[in-house]
């Protein structure tokens, strides 16, 4: 399961990547493009955000690794996403990027802290306590990525996702664009 | 003639899109499974994958002797002075009998957990000291290997130590980490210097600069 969130984190990053520049593209060839992905952020979020989740659930709950604190904050973020995000769809409610993206860049924040954080431990303190130490790192594939890079992906695809909805909200297609 | 009439909007694609998205993921799932299948037992294995290969991970260790006091955060050490309690274990590496004791040498204990990026920074740092001066003559240097938690990567400490070449016998430490918790300590990575009769001169934890490391020796020889 490691190499499949990796790769899962690797496709996140470069969706992201993607929708950012949909979003600050204007030209008349990718507007359709981005109301098109805009009608489908809610859904492909939700489904981001749980993904996120279970795959938290299974580090802690079926591989035993303890969260750190750090990996709590990143939950405490993530995991109201879910919940969220089934309501928007329920509901048809775009208006859900302006509690989501706060949350996503929140935890985006601390994903970074804590990965730089598993990169320079010193900086922490010089010491290791028995209790689950926010520098160590469960998984590490590539040799680079870890659980908190993971999260940062999931963080980043959401917030380029509710990005791109605001973009697309605040400006609807003439007629002919849309045809 | 009757004027064309105006265009309907396009159908939106989003479900396409959402549908990709379903298909790439679900084939990416399928391709990983796949390899795991075909491969060597699953990428899972940085916490139990190795285990044909994890050697001793944890050993009976006997102790003789009171335990040491709490190591103190900040000023003396309340160890200072106090024998260091015997311990008889066996050679993490190879599975000999190892004993740790009063024989009439000075000696740095060294206490590390596999999982401890401190401990991980550390290691080379001694090794390669090691590998430019040799052992220290008038000094023993030992290693416990402790808090053993093959969930928390770099498992298990045996391959770890083999990889870094680590030319210190060290010994395994109990599950519950005995030899750890008679030494009074609390974190990782542990320095415990004893004198050529048995007493301990200080207790330190924390990573060390060779500079460091090199005082403790000195310290040890009194």
């Amino acid at each position: 399961m490691n190499l499949f969130f990796t790769l899962l984190a690797f496709l996140a990053g470069g969706a992201a990547v993607a929708l950012l520049v949909l979003s600050l593209v204007s030209a008349p060839a990718v507007l359709r493009l981005r109301r098109d992905v805009a009608d489908a952020a809610l859904p492909l979020a939700l489904a981001v955000a749980a993904t996120c989740t279970a795959g938290s659930l299974y580090y802690s709950e079926v591989m035993h690794y303890t969260p750190c604190k750090l990996c709590w904050f990143q939950r405490i973020c993530m995991y109201p996403l879910v919940v969220l995000f089934t309501v928007a769809v329920a509901r048809k409610d775009r208006g859900i990027r302006f509690y989501a993206l706060p949350l996503s860049l929140i935890g985006g924040a601390i994903s970074i802290y804590h990965y730089q954080l598993q990169r320079f431990p010193q900086q922490h303190s010089a010491v290791c306590t028995i209790e689950a130490p926010c520098t160590a790192k469960e998984v590490e594939q590539f040799g680079f990525v870890t659980i908190p890079m993971m999260a940062l992906a999931g963080f980043t695809l959401i917030a380029a996702l509710m990005f791109c909805l605001h973009v697309a909200s605040r400006t609807p297609l003439t007629d002919q664009e849309a045809s | 003639m009757s004027p064309n009439p105006p265009k309907a909007p396009a159908r939106s694609r989003a479900p396409w899109i959402i549908g990709s998205v379903v298909a790439v993921v679900a084939l990416l799932f399928a391709v990983v499974a796949l390899l795991s299948g075909t491969g060597s037992g699953g990428s899972d294995g940085g916490a139990t994958g190795d285990a044909g290969r994890m050697g001793v991970v944890n050993g009976p260790v006997t102790i003789t002797g009171a335990a040491l006091p709490a190591i103190a955060q900040t000023g003396a050490d309340p160890a200072a002075g106090k024998a260091f309690p015997t311990l008889k274990g066996s050679n993490l590496l190879d599975g000999s009998p190892l004993e740790i004791g009063a024989d009439g040498r000075p000696k740095v204990v060294m206490y590390v957990a596999h999982w401890c990026p401190h401990c991980q920074a550390e290691i080379p740092v001694i090794t390669k000291w090691i590998a430019e001066h040799g052992n220290p003559k008038d000094v023993d240097l030992y290693a416990v290997s402790t808090a053993v938690v093959p969930e928390r990567g770099n498992f298990p400490p045996a391959s770890w130590l083999e990889r870094e070449k680590w030319p210190v016998p060290t010994m395994a430490d109990t599950e519950d980490g005995s030899a750890f918790k008679a030494a009074g300590l609390s974190s990782f990575p542990s320095f415990v210097v004893v004198d050529a009769n048995g007493k301990v001169v200080t207790r330190t934890s924390g990573e060390l600069s060779t500079v460091q490391f090199e005082q403790l020796l000195a310290q040890a020889k009194g």
